[in-house]
């Protein structure tokens, strides 16, 4: 089997280097190994987090945060990685699946992406689900997708999620799934079987050829997602949900990333005025020393 | 409940006391219409369950009914009341989503959800724009309320297909310039000639008139019977003998599209007669009643848009070095909105339901309309108030508001035709 596969599709993974060589030592399996593959239509999986509304969120007087009457919502960007799977299923036949990780709350979650246009969903829920960290959340996405999906072509995630935006779910993902990952990707296309997608740099658009299976990660420019119509969130529920639990999967440990506290940002003005020339600038840069802002 | 749904789906409400017991309820019940029942299945054990709770489908419709407002209908609320235009590019998206007839089940075109989700659409609507509200509410409240409810089959996939998939809009002549709240006073006549009924007379402001491509259109068959001699007809906009007048200038509502309609020697076939002959009063009445639900659900998308304005103007505006929102004064103002928002709220909701449920409504449905167009009216004056100067002025979304109220207590009933259904309900 050839593959295609540029460096740079994968050498803008944010990892730690165990996982990094554990990403090297998949590929290097994947390249040798023929993929047997027997299936009857290609599919795209779309992940998303149910994530807090942020506009509900409200600041506490002490500049703590009030999240006692938040709403939930699909993160933004994994709004654009469920159109993308519908566009694949409207454009090229493909079967759209979602996944997610979450508190059994999620189920509302589960029927607002059905009601987007996917095909089926598989929700993997638990009440200890509430702060999943990405490591954790890759893990039993991974887990779900090996064992239970089996069969996919294409895993498309949001660049990053709505509430942390740590974009670490897509490529932790891949790297546990042994394939390639292509992250900041404002478009796609796939053509004989392989993937070319378009992702944003800094200094251009680079275009890179990946092999499929592979995993994606949106930028919010992909698309816009739809706006369901009245009718497709009442068949939402009628469509086929997998329901996943804890004990089904193999322990996903403790997170490495512990949260101590949320507070709220303030943003405060000193009325100080600074010039450009020479002078003015040291006095800037004396400012922020001074305030402890720059070390 | 366990005669509803299966012994193993009961275990599982009862073991799974966490669980949504509604929500599984439209799972294992997907067959019939969302939410219709469900609330009256939630009885557990003898144990009754007070459930003031939406469905998951109906919270998640509301944010993608108010997504689609905040995208396609408050960038051009403004302009077409200014204009008096009425958005036709705005109702061809309506109608892709599926938003033109709710109510109506889907084989007649129309999504098939219950007669509350309608409420929670209308009500997000008017929230963005009280016209574009009233039009669906008219349309798919009223209109084609009445032809699922009365018509025959073939009236069904000839005129309530279309106008449920949004391709046409409906409209209901029943006023006339002698006959406002005395119906009775109505001079148009039906004469059966042939195979054909001729309509002769003068209706007035028939809301969707200039745009509506179906009239349900009221007039005396037999005089002479009284309440019983009034019949309705489904005249389509093409019928020879209507010519249908100018939009009307108004104070506000202005992009929803009023104006008189003229018929001379109208001809319309025979099979064009909604229900029986001389029924004609007594389905306008009950089309009135869930059209009234549907006007106070418009209050509470004015009402919801003038709170949500005074709560950001009051938090910006600084006088006397401090937000205004701080004044006992405004705050309280504040408060009397939020209150009887929520009051509108449960009066409508609760119509709605009863109407869901097949139960009598019209009191509730009268007390609905008369509440909440008074708080309407009564708000968004108030409104004006905390916006001073600049919510006098054209831009300020208040102004709109305050304009667009004031027809609530008119239409539909004015607030002294409520009265009088209510008083008559309660003295009897």
């Amino acid at each position: 089997m050839r593959v295609r596969q540029r460096r740079s599709g994968w050498s803008s993974l944010v990892l730690c280097s165990a996982e990094h060589l554990e990403y090297e030592a998949c590929l290097k399996i994947f390249i040798r190994k023929d993929r047997k593959r027997c299936k009857f239509m290609p599919s795209a999986i779309a992940c998303f987090k149910w994530v807090v509304d942020e506009a509900y969120i409200r600041r506490g007087p002490s500049g703590d945060l009030d999240f006692s009457s938040v709403d939930f919502k699909i993160g933004e960007y994994d709004r654009n990685a469920i159109e993308e799977a519908v566009r694949l299923k409207e454009t090229l036949g493909w079967k759209a699946v979602t996944v997610t990780a979450g508190l059994p709350e999620a189920a509302k979650g589960v029927k607002d992406a059905l009601s987007r246009g996917a095909d089926e969903a598989y929700f993997i829920a638990d009440s200890s689900f509430g702060n999943l960290d990405s490591s954790q959340t890759a893990l039993i996405l991974a887990e779900v997708i090996r064992a239970r999906i089996r069969e996919y072509d294409l895993i498309i995630c949001g660049e990053g999620s709505s509430d942390f935006y740590a974009q670490q779910v897509g490529p932790r993902l891949a790297v546990k799934l042994g394939i390639p990952c292509i992250s900041f990707i404002e478009k796609f296309l796939i053509e004989n079987s392989q993937l070319i997608a378009e992702r944003r740099v800094e200094e251009g658009v680079e275009v890179i050829t990946a092999p499929l299976p592979a995993l994606v990660t949106v930028l919010p420019d992909i698309n816009v997602p739809r706006i369901p119509g009245v009718r497709d969130t009442l068949m939402a529920g009628k469509k086929p949900t997998v329901k996943i639990s804890k004990d089904e999967l193999p322990p996903i440990g403790e997170p490495p990333l512990r949260t101590i506290s949320f507070k709220a940002s303030k943003m405060e003005r000193s009325c100080e005025r600074f010039g450009t020339d020479t002078a003015e600038i040291a006095r800037f840069v004396g400012s922020l020393r001074k305030k402890g802002v720059i070390g | 409940m366990c005669s509803i749904v299966s012994a193993s789906t009961a275990f599982f409400l009862l073991s799974n006391s966490n669980y949504s017991v509604e929500v599984f309820l439209v799972h294992v019940n997907a067959e019939r219409p969302l939410g219709r029942n469900d609330r009256l299945d939630n009885k557990i054990e003898g144990m009754n369950v007070m459930d003031f709770k939406f469905t998951e489908e109906q919270e998640l419709i509301r944010k993608n009914v108010r997504e689609f407002c905040e995208k396609n209908v408050e960038p051009i609320a403004a302009e077409i009341d200014e204009n008096s235009r009425h958005p036709a590019e705005l109702f061809e998206k309506l109608a892709r989503g599926g938003w033109m007839g709710i109510p109506i089940p889907q084989e007649y075109g129309g999504a098939g959800a219950d007669f509350l989700t309608s409420i929670i659409v209308v009500e997000e609507l008017s929230r963005s724009c009280a016209s574009t509200g009233f039009t669906i509410s008219t349309h798919a409240g009223i209109v084609c309320t009445m032809v699922l409810l009365f018509g025959t089959e073939e009236q069904k996939k000839i005129y309530l297909t279309p106008m449920a998939e949004g391709k046409q809009l409906g409209a209901f002549a029943l006023t006339e310039p002698g006959a406002g709240t005395d119906v009775m006073a109505v001079t148009t006549a039906a004469v059966l000639d042939g195979n054909d009924y001729v309509i002769n007379g003068i209706k007035t402001f028939t809301s969707n008139g200039p745009t509506a491509g179906t009239y349900l259109v009221f007039a005396w068959t037999d005089k002479s019977a009284g309440r019983k001699g009034m019949s309705t007809f489904i005249v389509p906009r093409e019928a020879p003998g209507l010519r249908v007048g100018e939009h009307f200038k108004k104070m506000g509502l202005r992009s929803s599209q009023t104006s008189e309609m003229i018929f001379k020697d109208c001809r319309v076939p025979k099979n064009n007669l909604l229900g029986k002959e001389g029924a004609g009063l007594q389905m306008a009445m009950a089309g009135f009643d869930g059209g009234r639900i549907g006007i106070a659900a418009q209050c509470i998308g004015i009402l919801q848009a003038a709170l949500d304005e005074s709560i950001r103007y009051s938090k910006e505006r600084v006088q006397f070095g401090s937000p205004i929102a701080r004044n006992q004064a405004i705050a309280w103002m504040i408060a009397d909105m939020a209150t009887d928002l929520s009051a509108t709220r449960f009066l409508a909701y609760h119509a709605a339901w009863l109407k869901d449920q097949k139960l009598p409504f019209s009191k509730e449905a009268a007390m609905a309309k008369l509440y909440a167009s008074e708080a309407a009216m009564r708000h968004t004056v108030k409104a004006v108030q905390i916006h001073g100067g600049y919510g006098y002025c054209k831009g300020a979304k208040v102004e709109r508001l305050m304009r667009d109220a004031k027809i609530t207590e008119i239409y539909e009933g004015t607030s002294e035709a409520q009265r009088m259904v209510i008083s008559g309900a309660v003295l009897r």
